[in-house]
């Protein structure tokens, strides 16, 4: 493959401030996407411990780059801390994924952290869709996205929670959560979702808020405004009867929201929207990662 | 001291001005969500109501509304017009609906009109509201308070208690419910808000949540719900 890759180990000094010691691991990625000639091709790539990614994609022709963002530990314990950051220059068009569940272990008092954070460049396109993440009983976690936005550029990304690991049936009974998704176009915020939840908190059983269920997620597309058409077919997407979803419109933003029992039932209605939101804001149709079936 | 007696007396008159349902911003014509509950039946009575209100409350009030108050009445008390801005920002990039971030905008503006028209503040800050392209209800608001010399807890009392009160109204027009049982709710809520006004006052920054998703989902739903008394 064509890839012009440039491996260097860099070091990146770890934030430290009011932080507990000692970390158990800190995981960094940082890649940067360029386009030319009507490519988008992957020019760094610098990582420290345990996250990689693999080698790039092109399943749907060389405009699009996807990359699968492997964490070979396979689960994140209370301490660590993982960064990922990715520049789309202009025209890039990028879609990340990962190959499996994000697993978040009981915590023993530490905080485990995610901060991933995109720049994208003026007429760039990036898509982040990491399968769920699942917290296990005792897990605290803090995840954190912020996404920098150029004129004419796309975000696109998912995310999926399901606290507890429902497969043993188990329950979150202790822990905690702190999730944020931040949007800035041209320095200005224009979506600011933050969560701060323990397993006490009137929300977890509240009808208006997750009404007991284990599974939230949200799906939110940052372009330009939406065409009516297409914002009708996106209602019109059922995600199951036991499950409560919406979708909104404002500020050139298209955001989704799941609640439900089933990460798969999450995963299928955000699935079904990008089907038809992708023509609109990547000029081109879906094309399922074939590591979703794996 | 009498003094000070006059000023609390006046700031109580302000008060009541800005709780009341007569203040001209059209708080009334929204439902934020609680009309599409009732259409599918998560509120059907007076427990029901009082649950669905209470616990908007005491989770997005609580967590988001009021702590995002108290930053920025801050940022005006501190006279720092770019920190009001970017909590002005902030606060509306956290309406996650398109009908609360209009309803917001709508309210802030007649908040901010009506300011203007009644000639009673210091020519600096008519300017400083008018330096504001599109402010949330919740900038003009706290504004307001801090021109007037209102404390920051008696400002979320009084937002909190209009806010409930309002919802209240809402769920008797549409459940409905009779007048008795909408002061029932009220009096329940009153009784609950000295503790939600305190926890907000807790809130650290990182603790400041919008997260309320079915009340998010409900707002959504409520855009497209075919008979509406509520504004959308």
């Amino acid at each position: 493959m064509n890839v012009n890759s440039n491996v260097q180990a860099v070091f990146i000094e770890a934030p430290k401030k009011n932080e507990k010691p000692p970390h158990r691991w800190l995981g960094s990625i940082e890649l940067d996407f360029d386009h030319d000639n009507e490519r988008t091709f992957l020019t760094e790539k610098h990582h420290r411990g345990p996250l990689v990614v693999q080698k790039t994609l092109y399943p749907e022709g060389k405009a699009v780059c996807h990359g699968i963002i492997l964490h070979p530990p396979g689960g994140v314990a209370g301490g660590d801390r993982l960064l990922i950051e990715a520049r789309l220059r202009p025209k890039a068009h990028t879609l990340l994924t990962t190959p499996g569940a994000g697993k978040w272990y009981k915590a023993n008092q530490l905080r485990a952290t995610q901060i991933v954070t995109f720049d994208i460049a003026n007429d760039a396109c990036m898509e982040w869709f990491p399968q769920e993440n699942i917290l296990f009983n005792g897990s605290q976690v803090e995840l954190k996205t912020d996404i920098h936005l150029g004129t004419g550029s796309v975000y696109a990304g998912w995310d999926i929670l399901c606290l507890g690991r429902q497969a043993k049936g188990e329950t979150w009974e202790e822990g905690a959560l702190w999730q944020s998704l931040k949007i800035r176009r041209l320095g200005k915020l224009i979506w600011n979702e933050q969560a701060c939840l323990n397993p006490g908190s009137r929300l977890m059983q509240s009808k208006t808020g997750l009404r007991g269920n284990a599974v939230s997620g949200s799906f939110v597309i940052a372009g330009d405004k939406v065409p009516s058409d297409i914002l009708e077919s996106c209602r019109a997407v059922e995600a199951g009867d036991d499950a409560r979803y919406g979708l909104t419109a404002m500020n050139n933003i298209v955001a989704a929201r799941y609640i439900g029992q089933s990460s798969q039932q999450a995963r299928c209605y955000f699935e079904t929207l990008w089907e038809i939101l992708r023509p609109w804001y990547g000029q081109r149709a879906s094309r399922r990662p074939r590591i979703w079936n794996t | 001291m009498p003094g000070n007696q006059g000023v609390a007396i006046r700031n109580l008159s302000r008060l009541l001005m800005l709780a009341s349902p007569m203040l001209p911003v059209g708080a009334y014509s929204y439902s934020q969500g609680l009309e599409w509950a009732i259409e599918c039946g998560d509120v059907k009575d007076l427990p029901t109501a009082k649950d669905w209100i209470g616990d908007v409350l005491a989770s997005y009030q609580a967590n988001y509304e009021l702590p995002m108050l108290i930053r920025l009445h801050d940022a005006w008390q501190s006279n720092d017009l770019r920190k009001v801005a970017d909590w002005d920002e902030a606060y509306q990039a956290g309406k996650d609906t398109a009908e609360t971030q209009a309803e917001t905008l709508q309210m802030g503006y007649s908040l901010r009109k009506l300011m203007q028209d009644l000639g009673e503040f210091p020519i600096d800050f008519v300017e400083d509201m008018a330096g504001i392209e599109t402010p949330a209800f919740a900038t003009i608001y706290a504004g307001v308070c801090v021109a007037w010399g209102i404390p920051v807890n008696e400002m979320l009392h009084t937002y909190a208690w209009s806010w409930a009160e309002n919802q209240v109204s809402a769920a008797m027009k549409t459940v409905p419910l009779g007048q008795v049982a909408g002061q029932k709710i009220l009096l329940h809520l009153g009784k609950e808000l000295p503790g939600i006004v305190a926890h907000s006052m807790r809130v650290k920054d990182e603790e400041i949540s919008n997260f309320c998703p079915a009340l998010t989902i409900a707002s959504c739903q409520h855009e497209t719900q075919y008979t509406r008394l509520f504004r959308s």
